[in-house]
């Protein structure tokens, strides 16, 4: 089992086994792809230079509408608006903090500066936030209805092997929080 | 959405027009409840992103955890999307609206 992240003089590092960084690999590249956007950007290259997305439409898978929510309630014209205007960078955003952190996989141990671990926890909440839909949690007892099945024996079928992904995915967010909360200045 | 700010006309024609004459109204960010997000995440996304104190950030996500949203910020519209895009790019579930709509 790794041991998670610890900041330390050097900064905020992990131990991971080759297992679990596959793992996170393999995760990171699926959100990814995920979040690529369908329609080219050479469609319009002004277009896809000021982040404009003309065509974009309301996701129809849930996890990805989770990715990209709709910023405003109850007005669908106003959130279909902000989301062509916004929608594409937000992809490239999160795909940029997804590479950052797939990229700090291939060091061992694991040592991220500041920014560096700030991507690495966007990616790993976007990973979570993927496995959550997937597994249909809506509310805050079906996430704790989860909690028990942390062992690779626990896991009997599809949703309790994702329900394992998810907890070592927010067992390693948790370590990693504390690790980056200890690094701000008190204020 | 209210018209009643803008001069001269019954009917809303535009609505940034309208927007615009309404200064004295600001915008605000709101984050909403969900299952997934962990609360120390919450916690330092409001710390890092707003500037926020350890104490306030921990007690807007606290608001969020027990009353399901919290108005996390306010402002001029313009600054109401860039947090609400920001909060998004954290995986936050954010919306942004007039602080006089409910």
């Amino acid at each position: 089992m790794a041991t998670g992240f610890k900041l330390t003089r050097k900064g905020i590092t992990a131990q991971l086994e080759p297992g679990e960084r596959s793992l996170l690999r393999g995760l990171f590249s699926d959100v990814t792809t995920m979040l690529e956007p369908e329609s080219a950007a050479h469609e319009d290259p002004l277009a896809a230079m000021v982040g404009l997305d003309a065509s974009a439409e309301v996701p129809g898978d849930p996890a990805l509408l989770r990715l990209l929510p709709d910023a405003v309630r109850e007005n669908d014209a106003d959130a279909l608006e902000f989301r062509r205007l916004t929608e594409r960078s937000l992809r490239e955003g999160k795909i940029g903090s997804l590479r950052a952190a797939s990229l700090a996989l291939e060091s061992s141990p694991l040592n991220l500066d500041p920014a560096q671990a700030r991507h690495f926890a966007q990616a790993l909440n976007d990973v979570r936030l993927v496995l959550g839909s997937r597994l249909g949690l809506e509310t805050d007892e079906d996430a704790e209805a989860l909690h028990d099945i942390t062992e690779p024996g626990d896991a009997q079928n599809v949703d309790e092997y994702l329900a394992l992904v998810y907890n070592f995915v927010t067992w390693l967010q948790e370590t990693l929080m504390k690790a980056l909360l200890d690094s701000l200045p008190r204020r | 959405m209210s018209v009643a700010t803008l001069p001269g006309t019954g009917t809303q024609t535009d609505s940034r027009t309208a927007e615009q004459t309404a200064t004295d109204v600001p915008w605000v960010v709101i984050v909403w409840n969900d299952p997934v997000n962990l609360m120390s995440y919450v916690s330092y996304v409001f710390q890092s992103y707003f500037g926020y104190s350890e104490a306030k950030a921990n007690q807007l996500m606290l608001q969020v955890h027990n009353d399901g949203k919290s108005v996390v910020a306010t402002g001029p519209r313009e600054e109401a999307e860039r947090h609400t895009l920001a909060m998004h790019s954290y995986g936050l579930w954010a919306t942004f609206q007039k602080a006089d709509q409910s």
